[in-house]
């Protein structure tokens, strides 16, 4: 590990959820054909004015709440004027002077201490078209050109990869359960600008800071902060440290290092200013109320919530809690009348393993809550063993049909205590010797019987039942 | 304050994506000089630096946000009528290197 | 011919069935194509245009004029640009569509000063557009083509776009009326935007009162346009009853007197005079005149206040000009070279010092000094103009600093004459966003000038209303211009 504190911040922006874009009525969603989500003000023809979505602003006001940032008065937006194929205007419409939310921090749990996130902004935008490329030319299609664009700056205040990535998933999470944002980064709807400097451990004055654009997973800003920190401190280490240069660098993938593209000196002036056709926008307190109201339960507070009312385990809530859809299928099953315990150990020890398996989310995910419920209720009746619980688990998923129609009589498990203590006073008789055996100190002779009784009912006696007349019997 | 130089108008028309004759070049800073004169009385009015700027046209405007209801785009021919370039539903460029902003 | 006549006149003569809608049309065209050969007025006669029915609507089946910076679907609107010399929109501008709605036939698209910069109707990439009352003279800019053709009796109106005077000066130079109303009262959707905080959508006509009808029927509250608000309770033409007893009006000291310059040159002396002289008219009428005195070195600012915001504005607006989604494509190896030949070929020489002047002044290091200090007087004298209409109804000015100047004088360079605020001191009525007409109310060797009326913002009722009553106690309302009849 460095001998040096490392420095780093993030900017990480994330696509919102709504029916038409930020700036125009064209629709929100991605779609595989190019430039069939566009309106004309997407392609920026002559004449087009923006006109400000407001539930891209209600949507950037609660995370702004969820961040506890200081809302402005009066809301208005600036232009970021460069000249790129993906920017048809020419210019960004972006927030600058008056975000929707400055000053914010939160809380993020690192396991062993709790780590205070400062948010600098948060602030409303619009996305660029998106470039293909082939080997002799780009094609452009501007189906994303305008899309809602939440951008989060923290303050430089985080000091490990661990951290950044654990912020971004907390992030990633409150966009989530906010309802916001479907926040995937394989879909592209998150990406992040990692700024990262080193400084001597016991120094006050920060290092040169680097900024790698564009990084498009988790996992990737894991790397590069690692790989950046590494290359600092040993040009560090050399005495080369002026060879850190105040610089804009990318990521790359292939050799998992990162790459110069300008420097500070080549950095483009945006010329921001104040966009004149958005006039400024009075956030009424009362709409600010209204929208703090429909803050839902944060990841944080559901895993206090499933361990203190349902008793889970911190581990199991940790897991459930990683995905919204996760919590929200849990959730579910409790409202169903499921046990706790039983719903979240169906969900994390299959349900999950099933999804990784097949690659699929939980809303492609056949047996809902109300469906599996089947298959659990019978379980805790006893009419099925965990065993055939599982069975039938897997063979309504193969065949997707109903649990209920594997759930019959043949398979049923015995529970019926006369009949099993019928059998069990049968075998017993049988096996006096063993008998002897047993109490005279060979206790592993108990599964014997249980294996016996099994033998005897083709697997179909329910084994908690058994072990309970055995117990009374042979005891 | 640097002063506005022959050089630098060169720049700008560069980073603008325009191409400036030597004339034009000498009209601008001719032009400019004006403007400059100008400004810098501006900078002698007191108090100027506490005037809230006037970054939009009418004061105390009251508007309605738009409501969250997408509209159909337009045909395809529509929108590639006007380009010179296109192959397909897109428009084409000679490929794009080197990192976006 | 029927068509050099009033709305009015023209709505009685079709529902009447005196003239048929396509048989006005016809003369518009007809007119059109010999305007075009005196004035260069146009960029496109639209041949064939769809007629309209008449109805109980005023401006059913009436022709009118577009300027070339209101985007027209399926109709060539170049801006008078070559970076969109084949630019055929897909949209129409809502002020369009509303008078469309209204019935109202387009027949041409007017010239202009390129995407509306600059005022002398010189820099349209057609040509230089001539005034119709002495072709060897400018129509002023930037709305040419269409203050040419309005002058020329071709229809009763057409429309025209304001960001510093551009509608107001060249209706002056052709002797008829132009007004912008306040800001937001039309929806600029579908505007080619010069500067957006400046821009306002207006109309040329040659009476006070086809100025308010047209207006009626543009305005409107826009879901396209969030800077337009609800006007319905403005009626533009319901409100003209011309009494204007008792009315307060204001001119400016250091700009509408003589005494305020050094070099009185004839001209001048000529223009003011006629100025003074219409004051006189409205006295007559029960108005009260007073001359208000407002910092020189403010208003001797504001031409320079207007160039830092108007272009620092533009050099962004008309950045989606890049020929990559419309526009000749240019020729290049990669992106930037492509865009800077198109721009390069494309933009006149003006545009282009213009778009560097606001480069420098947005620059991170620049801007506090320029930008934002014009923005900060923008906002000290419209302010103090507010202050000012508190008191009183309207600000009453000459327009410009006398008749319109030959072409040959074209000079669209910025100076520091001391007339340079009397000819650009209607950029006022666009940094406040105030309802503002001119009138023409008089003749300089043989030439046509005009006065100017601007209110507070909303107050485009009474505006109007002033302008209507001062309008008929003069000769001038109506006229054609006389050279374009007589050759």
């Amino acid at each position: 590990m460095s001998k040096y504190k490392a420095v780093i911040g993030l900017e990480m922006h994330c696509e919102l959820q709504s029916n038409s874009k930020v700036f125009s009525s064209a629709k929100n969603s991605y779609s595989e054909i190019a430039n069939s989500n566009v309106s004309p003000v997407d392609m920026a023809f002559p004449g087009i004015l923006p006109t400000i979505n407001k539930e891209s602003v209600r949507e950037a006001l609660l995370m702004s709440l969820v961040l506890n940032c200081t809302q402005p008065e009066y809301m208005y937006f600036d232009r970021k004027n460069y000249y790129y194929p993906d920017l048809p205007k020419g210019y960004q419409i972006t927030q600058m002077h008056a975000p929707v939310g400055v000053n914010g921090k939160v809380t993020i749990d690192m396991g062993t201490y709790q780590k205070e996130v400062l948010i600098h902004d948060i602030h409303l935008e619009e996305d660029s078209a998106s470039l293909d490329h082939y080997s002799d030319a780009s094609l452009i299609d501007y189906n994303r050109a305008g899309v809602p664009l939440l951008e989060l700056v923290t303050e430089p205040c985080l000091n490990t990869a661990d951290e950044a990535v654990a912020f971004l998933e907390y992030m990633r999470r409150c966009y989530q359960y906010c309802g916001v944002s479907l926040a995937d980064t394989k879909m592209g709807q998150i990406r992040c600008d990692v700024n990262v400097s080193i400084m001597d451990e016991d120094s006050t004055t920060l290092g040169t800071k680097v900024e790698i654009k564009n990084v498009n997973s988790f996992s990737n800003v894991y790397e590069t902060i690692n790989y950046e920190i590494k290359r600092q401190s040993e040009l560090k280490d050399t005495g080369r440290y002026n060879e850190v240069e105040q610089e804009t660098r990318r990521f790359d993938e292939e050799t998992g290092t990162t790459i110069r593209m300008r420097s500070k000196v080549d950095a483009i002036d945006y010329k921001y200013f104040v966009e004149p056709n958005i006039p400024k926008y009075k956030i009424t307190k009362e709409w600010l109320e209204s929208i703090r109201k429909t803050i839902p339960l944060l990841p944080n507070e559901r895993k206090e919530k499933y361990m203190k009312e349902y008793g889970l385990s911190e581990y199991d809530a940790n897991i459930i809690i990683k995905e919204k859809d996760y919590a929200d299928y849990f959730e579910e099953c409790l409202s169903l009348g499921m046990d706790a315990k039983t719903s979240a150990n169906y969900l994390i020890v299959q349900i999950i393993a099933y999804l990784n398996k097949e690659d699929i989310t939980l809303k492609d995910f056949y047996l809902t809550p109300s469906l599996l419920n089947q298959i659990i209720s019978e379980l805790n009746k006893g009419t099925i063993s965990s065993k055939q619980a599982k069975e039938i688990f897997n063979k309504s998923l193969e065949e997707k049909k109903e649990p209920k129609n594997y759930i019959t009589k043949d398979n049923a498990q015995m529970s019926n205590q006369d009949e099993l203590t019928k059998i069990i006073t049968n075998i017993l008789n049988n096996n006096p010797s063993q008998i002897e055996d047993y109490h005279q100190g060979k206790t592993n002779l108990f599964d014997y019987f249980v294996g016996q009784v099994m033998k005897e009912t083709k697997g179909k006696a329910n084994p908690t039942i058994v072990k309970e007349i055995l117990n009374k019997k042979l005891n | 304050m640097k002063k506005f130089t022959s050089e630098m108008v060169e720049d700008y028309a560069n980073k603008l994506l325009i191409g400036l004759s030597e004339e034009e070049n000498a009209m601008v800073l001719k032009e400019f000089d004006i403007i400059d004169h100008n400004m810098e009385l501006i900078t002698k009015i007191p108090g100027i630096e506490k005037i809230e700027p006037m970054t939009h046209t009418l004061d105390d405007f009251v508007y309605e946000l738009r409501d969250d209801v997408a509209t159909e785009s337009p045909d395809i021919e529509e929108l590639l009528q006007n380009c010179d370039s296109y192959e397909g539903r897109e428009i084409v460029m000679p490929k794009v290197v080197g990192g976006d902003n | 011919m029927a068509i050099i006549n009033n709305i009015e006149k023209l709505h009685e003569m079709l529902v009447n069935k005196e003239i048929t809608p396509l048989e006005l049309v016809n003369e518009s065209l007809e007119k059109s194509k010999s305007v075009q050969d005196k004035c260069n007025a146009f960029v496109t006669i639209i041949e064939n245009p769809k007629i309209t029915n008449v109805t109980e609507n005023m401006l059913s089946g009436i022709p009118f004029g577009i300027k070339d910076n209101y985007s027209t679907k399926g109709i060539l609107s170049t801006g008078s640009s070559n970076t969109l010399k084949d630019y055929i929109p897909i949209f129409s501008a809502t002020a369009v569509l509303n008078l469309e709605k209204a019935g109202a036939i387009g027949v041409n698209k007017t010239a202009m000063d390129e995407f509306g910069m600059g005022g002398t109707g010189t820099t349209c990439h057609t040509g230089p557009v001539r005034n119709p009352w002495d072709l060897k003279r400018m129509a002023g800019g930037s709305s040419a083509g269409s203050a040419a053709a309005v002058a020329s009796g071709v229809y009763p109106f057409a429309l025209g776009s304001d960001t510093g005077d551009s509608i107001r000066k060249p209706a002056a130079y052709c002797g008829i009326v132009g007004y912008k109303p306040t800001y937001g009262m039309i929806s600029r959707y579908g505007l080619f935007p010069f500067a957006s905080s400046l821009d306002h959508c207006g109309c040329l006509t040659r009476s006070v009162k086809d100025a308010a009808i047209v207006v009626d029927a543009m305005k409107g509250i826009d879901p396209k346009d969030q800077t337009t608000w609800d006007s319905q309770n403005i009626h533009l033409y319901d409100a003209l009853n011309g009494n204007i007893k008792g009315k307060k009006l204001f001119y400016i000291k250091e700009i509408a007197n003589i005494e305020s310059y050094q070099n009185k040159s004839e001209m001048l002396k000529k223009h003011l005079a006629n100025f003074h002289q219409t004051l006189d008219i409205l006295k007559r009428l029960g108005v009260t005149i007073d001359e208000v005195s407002i910092d020189k070195s403010i208003l001797a600012s504001l031409p320079s206040v207007y160039v830092c915001i108007s272009c620092a504005e533009a050099t962004s607006n008309m950045s989606n000009l890049t020929g990559i989604i419309f526009g000749p494509r240019g020729e290049g190896n990669n992106y930037e070279e492509i865009i800077k030949d198109h721009r390069t070929k494309g933009f006149s020489p003006l545009i282009k010092r213009r778009f560097v002047i606001g480069s420098y002044i947005l620059q991170k290091e620049n801007q506090e000094r320029y930008f934002v200090n014009a923005q900060r007087v923008r906002r000290l004298i419209v302010d103090q103009m507010k202050d000012l209409f508190k008191n009183y109804d309207a600000l009453i000015m000459p327009v410009g600093s006398g008749i319109a100047p030959y072409l040959e004088d074209d000079n669209n360079m910025i100076d520091n004459e001391e007339t340079r605020i009397l000819e650009e001191h209607l950029q006022i009525g666009n940094f406040g966003g105030f309802p503002s007409i001119t009138i023409p109310n008089g003749f300089i060797d043989n030439m046509p000038v005009g006065i100017n009326i601007t209110g507070n913002c909303y107050d485009d009722e009474n505006v109007l209303n002033i302008a209507y009553a001062l309008e008929k106690e003069m000769p001038y309302q109506g006229q054609i211009a006389k050279e374009g009849e007589n050759e």
